[in-house]
Formats: structure tokens, sequence, C-alpha cells
């Protein structure tokens, strides 16, 4: 290999950014997506919501909501469009393609990915296409869940197989155009695939995420379709329930697709987040039912490692952290506990030692966290899953939005997603019109 | 008419920026081990689209023809640009001088680097551009540019390559807002892999043209 190669190696890393002025003129984006798409650096306009229907509640259907955040604007904070799908399908999770034009949202019940048009008017997204093929393409994947962007391609994680319900399962890889590509599954006790395991290795997944420079994709763990779909309450009285929960973070070989090592992270660890730094090679989770954050790092050996670095509130009261936010210069980690409905905020300069630094009480529940690329605004939204949000008065659905100051937070805006009859706010992503003029 | 000096200098600047650091630490670098090739799978993304352009000399090729029987690497650029495309043509240039060390790449390895500024990026252009980055010894290094507007608006929309013009055009990286995207396109003319900036890893682009050339030779 030339000189050039060396050259390219060493500056390509740092030079990622520069994808973010290569592609528009834009602007903003949370922190919690793929490194491969371009960027929102600085005010993004609308905040996309994926949203539960809710029987008897305004049209019943799953739906994508826009939200206006453009500052000065005569709807600022208000709902300006809804894309509904037309049924209820759990809506969760979803993320855009690679060259944003597309959002890709999943349904943790039916299965179904639907993939809705951001481009042509970024104010109000439509349903392009629906993908009704993945269980059967992927050999029994069953609940896509969070979709993530490689270059022309979505690889989306499974929470569950279409044999057992349980919480074995697989990434799948799709076309940007939606051709099944690929089923990747876990590794299990039984069928390791060549992975190193350090304690159990159980098949789960929930989240997935690549660090490119290291040829690394770390995928976390949840729990299969039996329990997302059961009655909160009863699931927690249920003993045999709970233990079908996963405790595993499994390191990838990304480009080749294959697991190298399982990591024993019990508890539930849900979201992962890559440290953005170039040279910052570790990635955070947390763990629902054991309210920590864990580490994943290089250590000075050049083994990767997972270690828990600090309790989320007070572990015995089981908050169950859910979404977290990490800002742009690796300092600040936002984390959303479910049960309480708090956000924590930690100083995680340190990666090895975060020190909670505020917190604020949100609502009587929250669930989603998205933060704007340049870490000024702050949203969150409400609903975990239509049989696990708090019942009753204690059921509110949201989003606020609130500015950040670096050391509080400053409530900017409210919608109420049950008075305005929208159904149960999930996961939020944000979008600017400015990527897409020309 | 410029000569594409920006790219180049850019390249030289890189060059001279790696001399001077430190070889033990690699600051935002790739770091892990390359793949081996053949084995992992590069499954089908879709057919590489056809289309017709210029050649350095002015001559008109259809994409299909030089992809035929080889292996293809293409990448878009454009030559004012001062973002990422000299980054892509840097890696192109390594690619280049791994394929000319290496009688069998050499044999079954193509390279095209094709512009979608062809307002600027004329043959003449092209040949510059070519010229300054070739080495001497011949591997097989395309260089090409849209016949016509309407020809590049097909191309560029079969490959998903996005352009667009920025508000400024005066922007001192260039008058086009683009992602990068390098593809993969195996002797059956399919794309087999697409590279944006974060897997420009000339170590992981060569793995898998070897994938591929392995591949077509267990098919004979």
């Amino acid at each position: 290999m030339g000189t050039v190669g060396g050259v390219l190696r060493r500056f390509i890393g740092a030079a990622g950014l520069l994808l973010a002025t290569a592609v528009a003129p834009a602007v903003a984006d949370e922190t919690c997506m793929s490194p491969f798409m371009p960027k929102i650096t600085g005010q993004e306009d609308y905040v996309y919501v994926w949203t539960l229907g809710v029987e008897g509640m305004g049209d019943g259907s799953d739906k994508l909501v826009t939200v206006d955040v453009r500052p000065g604007s005569a709807t600022y904070g208000k709902v300006i469009a809804s894309a509904p799908v037309g049924s209820r399908n759990e809506a969760h999770h979803g993320g855009f393609t690679d060259d944003r034009r597309y959002f890709w949202t999943s349904g943790l019940d039916t299965s179904r990915i639907f993939v809705f048009d951001i481009h042509t008017d970024p104010a109000r997204p439509k349903l392009e296409r629906t993908i009704e093929d993945f269980v059967q393409a992927s050999g029994g994947v069953v609940g896509p869940h969070g979709a993530y962007a490689l270059p022309g391609r979505m690889l989306m994680s499974g929470l569950s197989n279409a044999k057992d319900g349980g919480g074995r399962t697989a990434l799948v890889e799709y076309t940007n155009d939606g051709r099944f590509l690929a089923a990747h599954w876990m590794p299990t006790a039984e069928d390791p695939r060549g992975a190193e395991v350090e304690s159990v290795a159980d098949g789960y997944g929930y989240d997935q995420r690549v660090l490119p420079r290291r040829n690394a994709l770390l995928t976390s763990s949840f729990t299969g379709k039996s329990n997302y779909m059961m009655d909160f309450g009863e699931m927690l009285k249920d003993p045999e329930a709970m233990k079908r929960f996963g405790q595993t973070v499994v390191l990838w070989d990304f480009h080749e697709r294959k697991p190298r090592k399982v990591f024993h992270v019990p508890g539930a660890p849900l979201e992962i987040r890559w440290a953005w730094g170039p040279t910052h090679d570790y990635a955070f989770t947390t763990t629902a039912l054991t309210s920590k954050i864990w580490l994943i790092h290089l250590d000075a050996d050049g083994e990767w490692k997972a270690k828990a670095v600090a309790d989320i509130g007070n572990p015995s009261d089981i908050p169950l952290p859910v979404d977290i936010s990490l800002s742009a210069d690796d300092k600040t980690l936002f984390v959303d506990t479910f049960m309480d409905g708090k956000v924590r905020v930690f100083d995680v300069s340190d990666p090895h030692a975060p020190k909670q630094i505020y917190e604020e009480t949100i609502g009587r529940q929250v669930n989603m966290v998205s933060q704007s690329w340049d870490g000024r605004r702050v949203y969150f939204t409400t609903s975990l899953l239509a049989n696990w949000d708090k019942k009753g008065a204690d059921n509110d659905q949201f989003i606020k939005g609130y500015d950040w100051d670096g050391k509080r937070l400053h409530h900017r805006f409210t919608i109420d997603f049950n008075a305005e009859k929208l159904g149960r706010p999930h996961i939020m992503r944000l979008g600017a019109a400015s990527l897409y003029a020309n | 008419m410029r000569a594409p000096v920006l790219p180049l200098g850019l390249a030289l600047f890189l060059f001279a920026a790696s001399a001077s650091a430190d070889p033990g630490h690699h600051p935002g670098g790739f770091d892990y081990d390359p793949p081996k090739p053949g084995t992992y799978r590069l499954p089908p993304l879709a057919p590489a689209a056809d289309g017709t352009a210029l050649d350095e000399t002015g001559a008109v090729r259809g994409l299909h023809d030089l992809m035929a029987g080889k292996v293809m690497v293409l990448s878009f650029i454009y030559t004012r640009c001062g973002d990422v495309c000299p980054l892509g043509t840097a890696m192109m240039r390594d690619l280049h001088e791994a394929t000319a060390a290496d009688s069998a790449l050499s044999a079954g390895v193509r390279l095209v680097t094709m512009s979608f500024d062809p307002d600027h990026d004329t043959p003449e252009v092209m040949a510059a551009e070519a010229r300054a980055l070739r080495v001497p010894r011949g591997a097989d290094w395309r260089f090409l540019t849209a016949r016509d507007k309407g020809e590049l608006e097909k191309i560029l929309a079969a490959y998903d390559q996005r352009v667009l013009r920025k508000a400024d055009p005066d922007d001192p990286n260039g008058p086009l807002a683009h992602q990068l995207r390098v593809y993969l396109i195996d002797g059956e003319r399919r794309v087999r892999n697409i590279y944006s900036l974060d897997f420009l890893d000339p170590r992981l682009v060569l793995a898998d043209v070897r994938t591929l050339m392995l591949e077509e030779a267990a098919r004979h």
C-alpha cells in the first residue's frame, strides 16, 4: 500500500466531519444516529415523531407526526402535519437512510416496515412504501426495531422470532429501495458463530451502532414479543416472563458481519451510543432492569471490555432507564428513566467515572430523548410500549421541547398528544428543509 | 478553464501532514485488521446502471462496456471540490498504485473516476487530472465526464448519487454539495458494495475487490 493510503487512513476519520458540510448547507441533528448520514449542525426545522395509534382516539392509526420547531414560525411548537399508515403496528423505532431522503419506521407487533419520503416536502412526509416481507424474507425474524443507515442500505435490528416469540433474533439488512439482502443471527450458547463468550450468549437483540474506523458493530438486547406485547403489570408479577430479558452486548466484526465477543451486561442493555471523538474508542449503554450506565471500551492492551461505571438513580427503585443521548462533544449524557418520569444528565468527560450534574422531572412518564447536534435543544416523548405505558391519569402522552444552556433545561413547548387525539409519541428524528434545497 | 490543481494540492497537503505525524499514533485513522478476502459475503445490492459518458480523449464510452469482465471501482467526483472529493480521489490513487503493483489485480480491475460537473470538467480537464494522478505503470484508471446534462441526470439518479447546487456558487470549497459515494461493481454488472467517506479504507476496498475476483475465479 502506498504512502497516500497511510495518509488517508490517518486523516479520514477526522475528515468524517467534512461529510456534514459536503451534502448541503444545513444545519442540526440529534446525536443518536448513524455517522453515515448528513448532519444538521445548526437549527432543525422539524421534529418527526413516530406515534402509536390508540384505538378510539382520532383515526386510531400509527402515524408520522411533524412538529414545527422553526424559531419565529407562527406554528412553532405545533403539529403541522400527520401521515397515518392506516393500522396499528406497535410503532417503535426508525431511522433515516444514508441520503436522509427516506425515514424507515417499524412496527413491533405486525413486523411491518414503513418508508416515508422526507425530501419531497420535508414539512409533510408521505408514506412511500410498506415492506411486508420482514418475517418471511429473514427466515423468521420478528419485531423490526432500529433502522440504522449504512451506505445504500438499512440495517434493521429484530427483537424476536416466529418460532417461540422469545428474544432470540437477528440483524436484517435491506437495500435502500426495500429489497431484503441478508439476516445475521445473534450468537447463542448453542451456536456462538465463532464469538468469544464472556459468560452467556442469549441471542437477544435491540439496538445496533457502528464505529467504522474500528470496524466495530455493537448490538444490545431486550426481550421477545411474548413480553413486549404483554401487559406490563402482569409481566412484572410473572417470574418466568421476567427471566426472559437479554443480558448481553455483542461486539461484531462489522465488515464481515461476524460476532467477535459476547459481553455479559445483565438487565436488558438498550440504547447504544458510540462516542464521536476521533480518538474516543468507547460506547455507552444503560440497563433497564439494573439501572446502570455501562461502558464498552478498548483498554490499554487493545482488548474490548465492558464494565458498569455508574448507577442511575437508586437501582433498587427500578427507575427503568430507557433512552439516552450523548452530546456531540462526548461530554454530556442525557438519561431518561420511564418510571419516575425524569431526565438525569451526567458529565461523562471521564467515561470511566460519569457524574450526575442535573435532574429534572419531565412528566409522569418519559421515554425518548433527542438533542440537537449543537447541544442547545432537547426534546422528550413519553410512550414506551402500548401495554407498558402507565394507566389512567399517569398516562401522560406528549412531546416537550427545551433549551439546554449546559446547566439546566428551559421549557419551550408542550404538545399534549392525548388532547390532540394523536396517540402515543415515541421516537423522534430531526429534519431540515435546507438539506434538500437546490 | 482551470486546471485541477485543488485536488492534487490537497492530496499533497495530506501527504505533507502525514510526514510530520507520529507514525505510532493514528488519530482518526482506520485501525483494525483488514478483512481476509473471500471469508465473507458481499450480497448483490442492485444492477449497476448503464449510461454514456465522455472519456478523457473526448470519445463516447458506455458504462456497461467498461464493466465487462472486470471488477470496477466507480467514484463520482468533481475537480472543483474542496470537501471530500480529494479524499475519494486519494483512495482511488491508492487502489491504482496497489493494482499497478500486482499483475493479477491489474488484469482484473478497472478504476473509473467520473465527474458530475461537465460545465467545468471537460475531457481536457479530466485528462489533466489523469496525468497528475496516474502512476507510470499501466494499471487501468479511466477518467470520465458527462456527455450532456440529461445523460448525467439519468446516471446520477440510477446510482442514487445526490448532487445539489450550493446557495453560494462562490463557496471556496466548490459550488456543488454532494455525498461521497464509491461503488464496487462485479463482472456481471452488479453493485456489490457502496462506500461512503467513513468506509474509504483502501485496505477494505481492496479486500472486497479480491473477494469478487476469488468469486469470479471459483466460477471458472
